[in-house]
C-alpha cells in the first residue's frame, strides 16, 4: 500500500466536523488513499498509537485538546507527516501550528488535489537529490541520506521527515546558499507562491536540534537576503 | 527659542530707546545749564568792558570758571585767557572763525579723546569774543555707566526669556506633543498607546479622555477580530465540505448520466465563485479589523510578473517592460501582490471588453505596473468611487456572468495600500481605461 510516491498513502483525518470529514475521505479516497477517523485528539493519538498512518491530517480546532496540543503529542512518539487544516489564514496560527511539530499547512476549503499532492509532497523520500549514498559530514554532524539518519557529535538526533529533507537538500549543496523558494520547491513542492514562512519555522526547528547554540548556528546558516547554507 | 529672540530683541531695542533718550536729554540739560551760565560770564565781561576793564586776566580769573573748563576772552589784541585760543585743546577752528564773525556758537566735540563743549558768545558791542570750553567727562561716564547696565539688564532679560521659553515649552508643549503623537500612534494601528499625563493638572481631563477613547477604539477593533475570525470558521467549513463533494462528482463524470452532469457543472462553477466571494469577504473583514498579516519578501518583478500572469487563465499576455522595469526589486507580499494583478485583469475582463495591454515601468524609487483594457474607459467623476466597495461599473463587458459583488478593485485598493504603494485610473491612449498601480522600488 505504501509506495514511495505516496499515492495510496494510509491518511489519518483528525477532524471533529461530521461533512467535512466525509467529503475530505470521499476527496482523498478518489485520489487512490485510505483512510482512518477520528473526531477529537483525545480519539486521534490512540487510533494513530494503535494503527500508525502515513501522514496525519489535523483540524486546528478541535474539542477538548486543539490541533496545537496533538501536534505536540504526535512529535514526542513519532516523525510522521503531519498536515494541518485551518480556517485562518493568520500569521500566528499557521506559526504556532508549524512550531508545535506540523510539517506543513492548509487554508480552508482545501482544494482536494492540491490536498493529494501537499501529502505526496510530504511523502517523499529524503536524499533523491543528494546523488551521494554514504554519509556526509558537516563539523560534528553526520548525515546519512538514504539510510535516514543524523549524528551529532556522535548521538543520535530525531528528525521529523521534513526536517530531515530539508536538511539533506542544505547538505547536497555543501556551502551553497539555496534560496527559500529553491527550498520551498525541493522539500516541499511548493512553486513560486509558497509561504516562506514554511522554510523558516523548519530551520528554526533544525536549529534547535543540531546546533550547540541555535542562536548562533554554526552549521544551517543564515545568508540575509538569499537563503540559507550548510556551514562544515 | 522663540521666547528667547524675543526677549532679547524686546529688551535690546528698549535698551537702546532709553539710552538715546537719556543721552539726549542729559546732553540737552548739560548744554543748556553751561550756556546759561557761559552767557552769564559773557554779559559781565560786556558790561566790565563798557565800563573800561584795564586787567583781562584778573576779570577773567574772577569769573571762577566751572571746574575743569577753560575760558578765553577775544578782543582785537589778540585771545587772552586759557587755551581754547591755542594748544591742544583747542576748539574747532571752523568754530572760533565762526564766531568771531559774530555768530553764537554751542558745539560738542572731541579732543584729546575727550568730549567737550564749547560756547561761544560774541560780544560785538565791545569788540570781543568770549569762549568757553567744558570738560564733558562726567557726563560722559555717566553716560557709558548707563550704556552698561542697560546692556546688562537687556542679556538678563534674554536670558530670563530663554528660561521662561524652556519652561513653558517643558510644562505646555511637550505634553500636547504627547497627544498628538499618540494619537497619530493610534491611527497607525498601535492600540495599546496610553498617555500618563504628569503633574500637570489642566492636561488630566484631555489625557483621562484619551484614554477612554483609545480603550473604546481597541475594545471595538477587538471585537471586529473577533467576528472576523468566528465568521471565518463557519464560512469556511461548509465550503470545505461542498469544494470536496463537488471534486468527488466532478472526478465521476463520467458515470454521470446528462442532466446530472449539466447540474454538477453548474454546481461546480458556483462553488467555485462562492469561495472567492467569500475569500474576498473575509479579507475585507480581517482589513478592516486591522488583522491582516503582510508578509514582505524581496520580489524581483520581472520573476514575479512571469509566475503571476499565467494565473489569470486568460491565455498569454506580452508584458511590456519599460527600461530597467523587469529588474526592478520590490519589498512585496507575493501572494498580496498576485491578488491585485489578478483582480485588475478580471476587472479588464469582467467591464472593460478585455485586457489590451499590461505595461511595466520604473520611476525613481517606484515601479509602476499598468492594465489597459477594450472598454469605454472610466468618467473622471468616477475614478475614485470604482475603489470603493460594492461599488460595480456601469458599463458592462463582453461578459455578464457573475460581475462580482464589487470588491475586486477595493481589495486592489487596500493591497497596495498595505505596500506603500497607490493606485489609480487613467484613460488609455486607445480610448480604454488604464489602471496603474505604483508601488515603492528599491533605489
Amino acid at each position: 500500500m505504501r509506495t514511495e510516491y505516496g499515492v495510496g498513502a494510509r491518511i489519518l483525518i483528525v477532524e471533529d466536523d461530521d461533512r467535512i470529514r466525509s467529503s475530505l475521505r470521499l476527496a482523498l479516497e478518489e485520489e487512490g488513499n485510505v483512510i482512518d477517523e477520528s473526531t477529537s485528539a483525545e480519539e486521534g493519538l490512540p487510533a494513530f498509537e494503535r494503527r500508525p498512518s502515513d501522514v496525519v491530517l489535523v483540524d486546528l480546532m478541535l474539542p477538548g485538546a486543539d490541533g496545537f496540543e496533538l501536534c505536540r503529542w504526535l512529535r514526542r512518539i513519532s516523525d510522521v507527516p503531519i498536515l494541518i487544516l485551518s480556517a485562518r489564514s493568520d500569521s500566528h496560527d499557521i506559526v504556532a501550528g508549524l512550531e508545535a511539530g506540523a510539517d506543513d499547512y492548509v487554508v480552508k476549503p482545501p482544494v482536494p488535489k492540491e490536498l493529494a499532492a501537499r501529502i505526496r509532497a510530504l511523502l517523499r523520500r529524503a536524499g533523491r537529490s543528494a546523488g551521494t549514498i554514504g554519509t556526509l559530514r558537516f563539523g560534528d554532524l553526520e548525515i546519512d541520506p538514504d539510510a535516514g539518519w543524523v549524528r551529532k557529535a556522535g548521538a543520535a538526533v530525531s528528525l521529523t521527515k521534513t526536517e530531515f529533507r530539508l536538511l539533506c537538500e542544505l547538505a547536497a549543496n555543501p556551502g551553497r546558499v539555496l534560496s527559500r523558494e529553491t527550498l520551498l520547491d525541493r522539500v516541499w513542492g511548493y512553486d513560486y507562491f509558497g509561504d516562506a514562512r514554511l522554510v523558516d519555522v523548519h530551520v528554526r526547528r533544525l536549529r534547535r536540534k543540531v546546533e550547540d547554540d541555535p542562536a548562533t548556528p554554526d552549521h544551517v546558516v543564515t545568508v540575509r537576503g538569499l537563503g540559507y547554507k550548510l556551514d562544515k | 527659542m522663540a521666547f528667547a529672540l524675543g526677549a532679547l530683541v524686546l529688551s535690546a531695542s528698549l535698551a537702546v530707546i532709553t539710552y538715546e533718550l537719556s543721552r539726549t536729554y542729559l546732553l540737552r540739560q548739560r548744554e543748556s545749564s553751561l550756556e546759561q551760565q557761559t552767557f552769564v560770564n559773557a554779559r559781565l565781561i560786556r558790561n566790565r568792558l563798557r565800563a573800561g576793564e584795564p586787567d583781562i586776566a584778573a576779570l577773567l580769573t574772577s569769573l571762577s570758571p566751572q571746574h575743569r573748563s577753560e575760558h578765553a576772552l577775544h578782543l582785537p589784541q589778540g585771545w587772552f585767557g586759557g587755551s581754547p585760543a591755542a594748544g591742544p585743546e583747542s576748539a574747532p577752528v571752523a568754530l572760533r572763525s565762526k564766531l568771531l564773525a559774530g555768530h553764537v556758537q554751542v558745539q560738542v566735540f572731541r579732543a584729546g579723546d575727550e568730549p567737550r563743549l564749547a560756547v561761544g558768545v560774541p560780544l560785538p558791542e565791545v569788540d570781543a569774543a568770549y569762549i568757553a570750553v567744558f570738560r564733558l567727562l562726567e557726563l560722559d561716564r555717566t553716560l557709558r555707566t548707563l550704556r552698561n547696565s542697560l546692556i546688562v539688564a537687556a542679556l538678563l532679560t534674554a536670558a530670563l526669556g530663554a528660561l521662561t521659553g524652556r519652561w513653558a515649552s517643558r510644562r505646555l508643549l511637550r505634553p500636547l506633543a504627547d497627544v498628538s503623537s499618540a494619537a497619530v500612534s493610534i491611527a497607525n494601528g498601535d492600540f495599546d498607546v496610553r498617555l500618563d499625563g504628569g503633574p500637570d493638572s489642566d492636561l488630566a481631563s484631555v489625557t483621562r479622555s484619551f484614554n477612554l477613547m483609545a480603550a473604546a477604539l481597541q475594545e471595538r477593533i477587538r471585537r471586529d477580530a473577533r467576528f472576523a475570525s468566528a465568521v471565518s470558521h463557519e464560512l469556511r467549513s461548509p465550503l470545505t465540505t461542498l469544494v470536496a463533494s463537488v471534486e468527488v462528482l466532478t472526478a465521476r463524470r463520467h458515470e454521470l448520466p446528462p442532466r446530472a452532469l449539466s447540474a454538477v457543472d453548474l454546481l461546480a462553477a458556483e462553488v467555485r465563485s462562492f469561495q472567492s466571494l467569500v475569500e474576498d469577504l473575509l479579507e475585507i473583514s480581517r482589513l478592516d479589523a486591522g488583522v491582516a498579516d503582510v508578509a514582505l519578501q524581496e520580489v524581483h518583478l520581472g520573476e514575479f510578473m512571469d509566475h503571476a500572469l499565467p494565473l489569470s487563465r486568460i491565455g498569454p499576455i506580452d508584458v511590456e517592460y519599460g527600461p530597467g522595469a523587469a529588474d526592478a526589486m520590490l519589498a512585496a507580499d507575493k501572494r498580496r501582490l498576485e491578488r491585485v494583478v489578478a483582480n485588475l485583469i478580471d476587472n479588464a475582463e469582467q467591464h472593460g471588453g478585455g485586457v489590451t495591454r499590461v505595461r511595466l515601468e520604473r520611476r525613481p524609487g517606484r515601479a509602476r505596473i499598468a492594465v489597459e483594457d477594450n472598454g469605454p474607459g472610466v468618467p473622471a467623476d468616477e475614478r475614485d468611487q470604482i475603489f470603493e466597495r460594492f461599488v460595480r461599473g456601469r458599463t458592462g463587458g463582453q461578459r455578464q456572468a457573475a460581475a462580482g459583488v464589487g470588491l475586486g478593485l477595493s481589495l486592489v485598493a487596500e493591497h497596495v495600500r498595505l505596500h506603500g504603494g497607490a493606485v489609480w485610473v487613467e484613460d488609455a491612449d486607445g480610448g480604454g481605461a488604464r489602471f496603474v498601480v505604483e508601488l515603492p522600488a528599491r533605489p
